[in-house]
């Protein structure tokens, strides 16, 4: 008898170990809302990475001192290394969603893992919105898909459209690396600079990583161009800058938002005095931006690239429809929560007034930036319509 | 093709090579010693020029160009070359000493193992952006009719030319060259006839390393220094010096050379789209292996019965 009663006790207590973290886990659905993030946070491209998680940092921070959800329940960022792999951004979205079960993600910050990753967010119903994957395509993806930067659809417009136009350019070289990002604004800066008059003479590609671009450089020298467009990562365009001054070139330079991130001017000082680039629209007067610029700086002794600026307001986005769903519900349901994102109107973030177009693209404008020595110098703001190069101010 | 474009290809293809061969001597020298490929050498250049960074910023601080940033830049190569020479021997030591009577694969697979973990305690030591070595003198690049040239570029070929040199008369000429040949040829007897092995062979990968560093400092000029800096360099080196001959030090250098022509002349010239740059140096790996797997200078070794 008493060994019966033994075993029942022990069945028993047996079960409640099994079963507790599971029920806890159920319960805790409510209790501890997490958001991810995911990027470069090592490696050649850390410095996109850490700039951006350092805006999500901030925004949750803000987030949990107002008291969290309802005025009591904190929200938990989750960070994740990809180092801009499209390997390590698989296996990152894998934990994110399935054992940390977020609610939403922040990133990718690169425009290839963003496509892998995309595909995803969009079958398990999760949304995602990156603050610098700027492929035309990304947003095509599926409705589970956002992003607070333009589209390289837009800044390749601009660009192609700018310098045809308003610097007067006849013909332009590029020197892209394979990759969707590069690529990507090539092919739009192409179309329309080609569209407004302008000839692209000669495309020179490499791979991501090479150190050495004499080869290239030496053939755009030969076929001398108005001017070499360069969209890419900091690392490749410090080489090709320091490479080109090396061969003698003259040649004026352009670029793209990648150049708005100041490590240019650490490895390629010397040699940044005139570039050209399309960068991220400067919301003039705004107080939110100047506020959110010094206190990012004071916290974390760098300011803020524009990627990192638009992670601030995406992941305040985020937060913000997650309010609205648990105000609402109780709960943080997935697909209420992307419903809450896409039904954003006016939102006044530190980039500026954000409103989403259909699917999920940024309604947006570009900056055109001059840099003097290692000062960048805004020139406008710019936007395309109708095929048309309109300047807002 | 213009005139002054073809001498500028030619020009950066001389220069590019001058960089393989520098790290291909390197390879070479070990390699004819001991038949024993060291995979980790990229990554002790790595180390090399992490040091040399260091002691270069350290010692210079704001001075602008000058006699004392050349003077600091030389002192930086030194203590990165006697840094690095000790980290060779003790790599040996370690690593590939206990595995001296092992087969062949053992020592090579140690090798690897032990350039990973050098490149790893790197990144997790130093991080892993780029950092910016600055050039110790004035960089201006000389124009010679359209065709240029930078400072840094024929330093690096007069340095390979010079280790070179002196690599081939120490081998050659000295006592502990002859020491070395005689290692090289017979371990067993070398020993008998009264030769330090152990010291010869800690000898060979100090001065492996040591001119490892010196790569090491003069590519982060113009590369950066990071922590895979000298993954890629490194198996290129590899392929010059098989290309060369593996063990023939004149052989290393000629090797680097050609390799670097073909890169920027198979690109240039060939039509090879220049994202496939990187598959010219492994092509010709192949085809030398498949067809004079000796190499160009390499002699053909006779089986000994």
């Amino acid at each position: 008898m008493k060994k019966r009663l033994f075993v029942f006790v022990a069945v028993v207590a047996l079960f409640a170990l099994v079963a507790a973290p599971v029920f806890a886990q159920g319960g805790s659905e409510a209790s501890s809302p997490k958001i991810g993030f995911m990027g470069p946070m090592t490696g050649d491209y850390a410095n996109y990475g850490v700039l951006s998680n350092n805006s999500a940092m901030l925004a949750v921070e803000h987030f949990n001192a107002k008291g969290g959800f309802n005025g009591k329940l904190p929200v938990v960022l989750v960070t994740e290394d990809t180092e801009g792999s499209v390997e390590k951004g698989l296996s990152a979205i894998e934990k994110l969603s399935s054992s940390d079960k977020i609610a939403g993600l922040i990133g990718p910050v690169f425009t290839g893992v963003s496509f892998a990753v995309g595909e995803r967010v969009q079958n398990e119903g999760l949304i995602m919105i990156s603050p610098s994957a700027t492929h035309a395509d990304i947003t095509s993806i599926g409705d589970f898909v956002f992003r607070t930067v333009v589209s390289d659809g837009l800044q390749g417009e601009v660009a192609g459209r700018y310098f045809a136009e308003q610097l007067g350019y006849k013909t332009m070289a590029v020197l892209y690396a394979k990759n969707d990002y590069s690529q990507g604004l090539f092919e739009g800066m192409t179309a329309s600079f080609e569209a407004a008059g302008g000839k692209v003479i000669t495309s020179e590609s490499f791979q991501v990583g090479d150190k050495d671009f004499k080869t290239q450089l030496t053939k755009i020298r030969s076929a001398n161009p108005d001017a070499i467009y360069i969209p890419n990562y900091t690392a490749e365009m410090a080489q090709i800058l320091e490479q080109a001054t090396q061969l003698g070139i003259k040649i004026p330079f352009t670029s793209c938002d990648g150049f708005s991130n100041p490590e240019i001017y650490n490895l390629a000082g010397d040699f940044t005095d005139g570039v050209v680039y399309v960068g991220p629209a400067k919301v003039k007067e705004s107080e939110d931006y100047s506020n959110f610029v010094a206190e990012y700086t004071a916290k974390y002794g760098v300011g803020p690239d524009s990627f990192a600026s638009n992670a601030f307001d995406g992941t305040n986005i985020l937060l913000s429809a997650m309010e609205t769903v648990y105000k609402k519900t109780g709960k943080f349901d997935r697909k209420d929560i992307r419903d809450a994102v896409a039904a954003t109107k006016n939102y006044q973030g530190v980039t500026g007034t954000i409103n989403f177009a259909e699917n999920g693209d940024l309604v947006a404008y570009q900056g055109l930036y001059k840099v003097n020595k290692t000062t960048p110098e805004y020139i406008g703001t710019f936007t395309v319509v109708d095929g048309k190069l309109v300047q807002i101010d | 093709m213009g005139i002054s474009e073809f001498f500028q290809h030619l020009m950066n293809g001389l220069t590019l090579g001058g960089i393989y061969a520098l790290i291909a001597l390197g390879y070479t020298m070990v390699y004819g010693i001991l038949k024993f490929i060291n995979f980790a050498h990229g990554d002790i250049l790595m180390v090399g020029a992490y040091i040399g960074l260091f002691v270069f910023d350290g010692l210079r601080g704001d001075a602008p160009l000058g006699t004392w940033t050349f003077v600091s830049f030389f002192i930086a190569m030194l203590v990165s070359m006697v840094s690095c020479g000790l980290l060779g021997m003790a790599i040996e030591r370690i690593a590939y000493k206990p595995l001296r009577k092992a087969t062949r694969l053992a020592p090579l697979l140690s090798a690897i193992g032990v350039s990973f973990i050098l490149s790893n305690s790197a990144a997790w030591v130093f991080g892993t952006q780029s950092r910016k070595l600055n050039y110790p003198f004035d960089n201006t690049p000389i124009s010679f009719g359209g065709v240029v040239i930078t400072p840094h570029q024929i330093l690096i070929l007069v340095v390979s030319v010079i280790m070179m040199v002196t690599l081939k008369l120490f081998v050659d000429r000295t006592r502990m060259g002859k020491a070395m040949r005689a290692t090289s040829l017979d371990q067993d007897t070398a020993m008998l006839m009264g030769i330090n092995v152990n010291k010869v062979i800690s000898m060979t990968f100090a001065i492996g390393s040591a001119l490892a560093a010196v790569g090491g400092i003069l590519i982060a000029l113009d590369y950066k220094v990071y922590p895979t800096m000298g993954t890629m360099t490194g198996l290129k080196a590899f392929v010059a010096a098989v290309v060369g001959g593996i063990g023939n030090i004149s052989g290393a250098m000629f090797g680097g050379i050609l390799l670097g022509l073909l890169e920027t002349f198979g690109v240039a010239v060939f039509g090879i789209p220049t994202g496939l740059k990187d598959t010219i140096a492994f092509g010709v790996l192949i085809l030398i292996l498949l067809i004079k797997p000796e190499g160009l200078f390499g002699k053909v070794e006779k089986e000994k019965v």
